[in-house]
C-alpha cells in the first residue's frame, strides 16, 4: 500500500532532482549480521552463508570483519576466504526446520545472540510477465500462489535485482492469489530473474517492511520518520541478568541485521 | 464542576446588574447588504463616535445595538465600500437596514477608517488573520490558481510543510487540529492534488477568516485554530455570472434572484483540465480534480431567512486503469435565521458532511474505500443586551460514523476476499456560553465556557489486551511491537466504549491605552476528540480519522497569548504584535514502521505523547494610499514528545526498572512543520487604472529533516540508519513571486467585464528543496544525496470576465 503513495506522489509532480553534496553525522561503527538464511526443504543439506561487516558513515564503505566465532544452530561457521566475512556451513535441513534456532557471535570481546523460529512458505503456482507500464515502462511480472487457510501468513518476495516485497495474506486468506510486481525500471529483453517466495515470521516481516522503506529510494512526498530498523539481535555481553538489564548498555552496542531462517521457493523468468 | 458554578453565577449575577442600569434604552438593529447584489456583508462596523461605542454586523449581516434615549451621529463603514454617515433620532426601538455601495474610487477617496481600526482596538479578539477575499485574488500564486490556503500562509502564525504538503498548520500545531468550516460544515480535508491547491473556490467565497488563539467558545473540537469560511448568498438583484479561464483549472459562477430581493441562488463550478500534471507519459492517464458550490437563500421575511447550501468535490486519477483513486469532500447545510426580538438573533442548522476515499488497484485485484461521515445539528443564540453586553450562547451536537477501510476484490478471478474494517462510531456534544462584555471605556472582556461530552459508541469487535496494554516494548531489542489481544469481545452498536467530558474556558481581554494603542491577552482550552491517523510529515488523503476511545485520549491544549495592537497614522498603518505559548496533552505518536494504512488494530501502533509550541508573531499592514500590503515575521518553535511509559502505567512487570525508551529516546524533537524564522511580505500596487502590481516574498528556515548517522547492508539492499529525530534542516527557502493585472480600460462603463493577470511564481528560480533523500545509485553503486524541489520558475496567464 505505501509503494502507491509513492506512485502517485512521483506522477503527478513535476518536480527536478538532483545530486547535492551534505556532510552528514556519524557514530561509532556497529556490526552488521546478514543472517538471512534461505532453505529448499527439498534438499536434505542446505548451505548456510552469514555475512558480518562493520557499518560506516553514509559516504564511505562498509567494510567486512573477521569474528572470533560464529555458531547458528550449534554448528560453527567458518570463513571460506580470508577477509570477506562471509562465514558458512552445510547444515542438515532437518536441524533448521525448527523453532528457537540460535546464533552466537563472538566479535571483539563483545557477545551477540539472535534467536528466531523456521517460517514456512508457499510454492509459487505461476509466474509470467505482464504488459508493463504502470507510468513509464516498467516491466510488470505476475505471480500467483496459494496462501495457506489455516494460518495468518506473512511472506517476503525477492524479485532479484535487490527488489524486494513484502505481503501477508490479511486480505486473501486462503485464496490462490495474483498480483502484479513492476519494477523501478524497464529490464533489458533476455534478462533472467529470479524471483523467489520466501515464509517470514511476523517480527520478520516487520523488520523487511521498515528496511525496504527506508532504503526506497524514489522521490516520496510523504515521509515517514527516519528511523533506525533494528533487528533481532542483541548485544549480549553486559546482560548478567535477564531480570535487571539497567546495566546492559542495550542502547548504545546494539548490532544492525536480522537473524531468520526461512521456506523458500524460486522460479526463474527470462524478460522478453 | 465547582468552577462552572462560580462562573455561571458571576455570568447570571452581571446580566442583572445590567438590566438594573438599564433606563430608557432603545435599540436598533438590522442588516447590512451590499447594494449591488444584496449579499449580507459580515463584520460592518457601525459607529457612534460621540458615544465611542458600536457594534458590529455578525455571520449572517445582523446587527443590534442598544443605547440610551437621545440623537446620535451613526457611521456606518466597511473596507471597500462607501462610508454612510448620518443622524439617528433614538426614541424608539428601530429596524434599520443599510446598502453599502462598492467604493470603486477608492484610490482618489478619503476613506474613514479611523473609527473602523478603533473599533477593532478595542476589541478582546486577538489572534486573527483575516483576509479580504479580493486580496485572496490578488496574491500571486502558483499557476495563477487564487487560493485560500496558500494566502493565509502570507500572515503571520500559518505555515505547512512544503510546497506540495496538504493543509496548513498554525502556530506550530498540526493539520489535524484545524477546524475547517465552510458554511459552519466541517471540511475534513481541504486540499486538492496532495495539497497543491485548496479546496475552496474563490469565486463563491465572501468571508475568510482564521483564529489562531483565543478561539470563542462557540467552536471547539480542533485544539489549533479555526478557519471560517462563508460562501456568498447569490445576487438577489440580478444575474449575474463570472468565471475565468487559467494555467490549471477554469471556473464559472452563476448567481440571481429567484425572487427579486426574496430569494437568491448560487452555482459555481471550477474544474481543473484533465491531463494535468502526467502530458510527459505516453501512457494513458487522467488527473483532474472539480467542485461545486451551491446555494439557496430565501428572505421569508424580516425575521425569518432560510439557507440550503452544498458542497461537492472531487480528485480523480486513473493511470492505465491500473489504478484509480478518487476521494473528496461533500458537505450539504440548511440554515434558519429566526430574529425573535430586536435583541435576539438565532440560527438553526443542520448540516451533513462526508469525506470519501476510494482507490482501485487493478494489479492486486482490489478495491479500497473509507471515509468519514457527520451529522450535526447546532443551535446558536445571539443576544444583545447593550452596547456594553452581548451574550452568545449555543448547543451542538454531532454524530461520527468513521469507515476505517473496506476491502473488496474488482473482479471475479480478484484473489482478495471481501472484508470490512471495523467502522467506528462516536457523538460529541457540547453547550457554550460566551459573553461580550466591556467592563469600561479602557477594559473590556470576552468569557465563555464550553462543555463538551464525547462518547465513543459501541461497535462490532473491540480486541481486548492484557493490563489494558496494546504496546509493549521489548526492552532487549529496544522496540514497541503490538500486543497480542487476549480476547475479541463486541460491545455492539449501542453500548458504549468511553467517555469524555472536558469544561473549556476561554479568556480574552482588551486594555485601551489611548484610541490607537492597546494590549489584549487570552487564554483559550481546546478539547479534539477526532485525531489524523498520519505519520508522514503531511497528511495524505489516504489517511483515516479515528475518534478518541479505550485507547486513544482526547488532546488537549492551553493556550496563552499576549498582544499589543496599534493604529498608526489614524490607521493608515496598523502594527499588531503578539507571543503566545501553547502546550498540548495527549498528542499521539507511532511506534517505529508503524503500518496505519489498513490497520485494524490501530491502538497497538500509537502511543499517547504531548507537544508544546512557542512564538512572537509581527504583522505591519499598510491599509491607505497606491501601495498597500503587509510584513508579516514569526519567530516560533514546535515540539513534540513522546517518553516511555512508567511500568505503573503500563501495567506489566517486565522485571525492568528503568521505564521504556519511548520514541526518540523520550527527547523532545521538531515537528516537521517547525520553522524557526518566517517573513512574509506583501505588496499591491496600483500603478494606475489599468495596471496593478502584486508581489510576495517569502522566506523561511528550511524544514527539519534527517541525515543518516551511518549506514548497513541487507540482503544486497543499503540502508541508511539515523540518530536522534529532526535534527538537521533542510537549505532555508526563499522565493520571490509577482504578478501583473490589466484591467483593459474598455471595461468603463459597459457589462462585460474583464481582467488579465500574468504572474510569475519563483521568479529567480530558486530550487528550494523539497526534501534530501539518501540512496544508492543503482547504477554506479555509489551513494548520493539527492535533492528533490517543486517548483522552479512558473509563469501563467489567467483571463476572468463577468457580466
Amino acid at each position: 500500500m505505501k509503494r502507491l503513495i509513492y506512485i502517485l506522489a512521483v506522477i503527478f509532480i513535476w518536480s527536478c532532482e538532483d545530486v547535492i553534496e551534505v556532510g552528514v553525522p556519524s557514530e561509532e561503527p556497529r556490526l552488521i549480521i546478514d543472517a538471512l538464511v534461505r532453505v529448499d526443504t527439498t534438499q536434505t543439506v542446505t548451505n548456510v552463508s552469514v555475512k558480518v561487516m562493520e557499518s560506516s558513515s553514509f559516504f564511505d564503505s562498509l567494510q567486512p570483519v573477521e569474528l572470533d566465532q560464529i555458531t547458528l544452530a550449534g554448528q560453527v561457521l567458518l570463513q571460506d576466504v580470508p577477509g570477506s566475512g562471509i562465514y558458512s556451513k552445510d547444515i542438515s535441513t532437518q536441524t533448521l526446520m525448527q523453532e528457537d534456532l540460535f546464533l552466537a557471535i563472538d566479535y571483539n570481546d563483545q557477545i551477540f545472540v539472535g534467536l528466531t523460529d523456521f517460517a514456512t512458505a508457499v510454492p509459487i503456482d505461476s509466474l509470467w510477465q505482464g504488459p508493463g507500464g504502470l507510468i513509464d515502462n516498467e516491466t510488470e511480472l505476475t505471480v500467483r500462489f496459494t496462501d495457506n487457510a489455516e494460518s495468518d501468513d506473512y511472506y517476503l518476495f525477492d524479485f532479484d535485482l535487490q527488489e524486494f516485497l513484502t505481503t501477508r495474506d490479511q486480505f486473501y486468506q486462503g485464496q490462490s492469489f495474483e498480483f502484479s510486481y513492476f519494477y523501478e525500471n524497464e529490464l533489458a529483453a533476455g534478462t533472467e530473474v529470479e524471483v523467489s517466495l520466501m515464509g517470514a515470521t511476523e517480527e520478520f516481516y516487520r523488520y523487511m517492511e521498515k528496511i525496504i522503506e527506508q532504503s526506497n529510494t524514489d522521490l516520496n512526498l510523504f515521509d515517514t520518520p527516519a528511523i533506525t530498523v533494528k533487528g533481532n539481535i542483541l548485544n549480549a555481553t553486559d546482560i548478567q541478568t535477564i531480570s535487571d538489564l539497567s546495566q546492559a548498555n542495550l542502547d548504545s552496542n546494539f548490532p544492525l541485521g536480522y537473524f531468520a531462517v526461512v521456506q523458500e521457493y524460486k522460479r526463474t523468468i527470462t524478460i522478453e | 464542576m465547582k468552577r462552572t458554578t462560580l462562573l455561571l453565577t458571576v455570568i447570571i449575577t452581571t446580566l442583572f446588574c445590567s438590566s438594573i442600569l438599564a433606563q430608557s434604552k432603545f435599540t436598533i438593529s438590522g442588516t447590512i447588504t451590499d447594494s449591488a447584489s444584496n449579499e449580507q456583508l459580515i463584520g460592518v462596523n457601525i459607529i457612534v463616535p460621540e458615544l465611542r461605542t458600536g457594534a458590529s454586523t455578525n455571520e449572517y449581516g445582523f446587527y443590534s445595538l442598544t443605547l440610551d434615549e437621545g440623537t446620535y451621529e451613526i457611521v456606518i463603514s466597511y473596507l471597500g465600500f462607501k462610508t454612510i454617515s448620518q443622524t439617528l433620532v433614538l426614541d424608539s426601538d428601530k429596524v434599520l437596514n443599510f446598502s453599502l455601495e462598492e467604493n470603486l474610487e477608492e484610490l482618489d477617496e478619503v476613506v474613514i477608517t479611523k473609527d473602523v481600526e478603533r473599533i477593532n482596538i478595542r476589541k478582546p479578539q486577538m489572534s486573527v488573520n483575516s483576509l479580504n477575499i479580493s486580496t485572496v485574488k490578488q496574491i500571486p500564486v502558483v499557476l495563477g490558481e487564487a487560493d485560500v490556503v496558500k494566502s493565509l500562509l502570507l500572515l503571520p502564525g500559518v505555515t505547512n510543510a512544503g510546497e506540495a504538503s496538504s493543509g496548513f498548520n498554525v502556530r506550530g500545531g498540526a493539520v489535524d487540529q484545524n477546524l475547517i468550516l465552510l458554511d459552519e460544515a466541517t471540511i475534513f480535508n481541504s486540499s486538492h492534488l496532495f495539497g497543491l491547491f485548496s479546496v475552496f473556490n474563490p469565486d463563491a467565497i465572501k468571508d475568510v477568516k482564521l483564529f489562531k488563539g483565543s478561539i470563542p467558545a462557540r467552536y471547539g473540537g480542533r485544539v489549533s485554530s479555526v478557519l471560517e469560511i462563508f460562501q456568498k448568498e447569490g445576487n438577489s438583484k440580478e444575474f449575474k455570472v463570472n468565471g475565468g479561464i487559467g494555467a490549471v483549472a477554469s471556473r464559472l459562477l452563476l448567481e440571481g434572484p429567484i425572487k427579486k430581493e426574496k430569494s437568491s441562488f448560487l452555482v459555481g463550478g471550477r474544474a481543473s483540465y484533465a491531463h494535468l500534471f502526467l502530458p510527459l507519459f505516453d501512457i494513458d492517464n487522467s488527473a483532474y480534480f472539480y467542485d461545486l458550490n451551491t446555494k439557496l437563500n430565501f428572505n421569508i421575511n424580516e425575521n425569518n431567512n432560510l439557507y440550503f447550501s452544498g458542497y461537492f468535490g472531487r480528485d480523480v486519477f486513473n493511470i492505465n486503469d491500473n489504478f484509480e483513486n478518487i476521494y473528496g469532500n461533500s458537505v450539504l447545510n440548511f440554515r434558519w435565521n429566526h430574529i425573535f426580538s430586536k435583541k435576539l438573533f438565532s440560527n438553526l442548522s443542520l448540516i451533513y458532511s462526508d469525506y470519501f476515499y476510494g482507490l482501485e488497484l487493478d494489479f492486486v485485484g482490489f478495491l479500497w474505500n473509507s471515509g468519514i461521515r457527520n451529522f450535526n445539528i447546532k443551535y446558536d443564540l445571539k443576544q444583545y443586551f447593550n452596547d456594553r453586553l452581548q451574550i452568545n450562547y449555543g448547543l451542538n451536537n454531532t454524530y461520527y460514523s468513521f469507515n476505517p477501510g473496506k476491502i473488496e476484490p474488482n473482479s471475479d478471478d480478484s484473489g482478495i476476499v471481501e472484508e470490512q474494517l471495523i467502522k467506528k462510531y462516536a457523538n460529541e456534544f457540547a453547550a457554550y456560553i460566551d459573553v461580550q462584555h466591556d467592563i469600561t471605556d479602557r477594559l473590556s472582556l470576552e468569557y465563555g465556557l464550553r462543555l463538551s461530552y464525547f462518547i465513543r459508541l459501541g461497535q462490532d469487535e473491540l480486541n481486548v489486551y492484557a493490563n489494558d496494554n496494546p504496546v509493549i516494548f521489548d526492552p532487549l531489542l529496544l522496540i514497541y511491537q503490538g500486543a497480542e489481544p487476549i480476547e475479541v469481545i463486541n460491545p455492539g452498536r449501542g453500548g458504549e466504549l468511553a467517555n469524555f467530558t472536558n469544561l473549556e474556558p476561554r479568556v480574552a481581554m482588551a486594555y485601551v491605552i489611548n484610541d490607537n494603542n492597546s494590549v489584549k491577552a487570552s487564554f483559550t482550552r481546546i478539547a479534539q476528540y477526532l485525531h489524523l491517523l498520519s505519520n508522514t510529515s503531511s497528511p495524505t488523503p489516504l489517511d483515516v480519522w479515528t475518534p478518541s476511545g479505550p485507547f486513544v485520549k482526547p488532546q488537549l491544549l492551553n493556550q496563552y497569548a499576549l498582544g499589543y495592537f496599534r493604529n498608526i497614522k489614524d490607521g493608515d498603518f496598523s502594527f499588531e504584535t503578539e507571543v503566545f505559548y501553547k502546550k498540548l496533552e495527549n498528542r499521539i505518536d507511532y511506534i517505529d514502521g508503524a503500518d496505519l494504512i489498513a490497520n485494524d488494530a490501530i491502538e497497538q501502533v500509537i502511543l499517547n505523547g504531548e507537544g508544546r509550541a512557542y512564538g512572537w508573531e509581527v504583522l505591519l499592514r499598510k491599509n491607505e494610499g497606491k501601495l498597500t500590503g503587509w510584513l508579516a515575521y514569526t519567530l516560533s518553535k514546535s515540539e513534540q514528545r513522546t517518553p516511555g511509559r512508567d511500568i505503573s502505567e503500563v501495567g506489566t512487570n517486565t522485571g525492568r526498572d528503568e521505564t521504556e525508551l519511548g520514541i526518540n529516546n523520550g527527547e523532545w524533537y521538531n515537528t516537521p512543520f517547525d520553522k524557526t524564522h518566517d517573513l512574509a511580505l506583501y505588496g499591491n500596487y496600483e500603478i494606475n487604472d489599468k495596471w496593478r502590481i502584486n508581489s510576495n516574498f517569502i522566506y523561511q528556515t528550511g524544514q527539519p529533516t534527517n541525515y543518516p548517522i551511518g549506514q548497513f547492508e541487507f540482503q544486497g539492499l543499503t540502508i541508511p540508519y539515523f540518530g536522534l529525530r529532526n535534527v538537521e534542516r533542510l537549505p532555508d527557502y526563499h522565493r520571490l513571486d509577482i504578478s501583473a493585472t490589466l484591467t483593459p480600460r474598455k471595461n468603463k462603463g459597459r457589462k462585460w467585464q474583464t481582467e488579465w493577470v500574468f504572474s510569475v511564481y519563483n521568479i529567480y528560480n530558486r530550487r528550494n528543496a523539497a526534501s534530501i533523500n539518501f540512496r544508492r545509485n543503482q547504477d554506479t553503486g555509489v551513494n548520493e544525496a539527492i535533492r528533490t524541489s517543486i517548483f522552479g520558475i512558473v509563469p501563467s496567464v489567467s483571463y476572468n470576465f463577468k457580466f
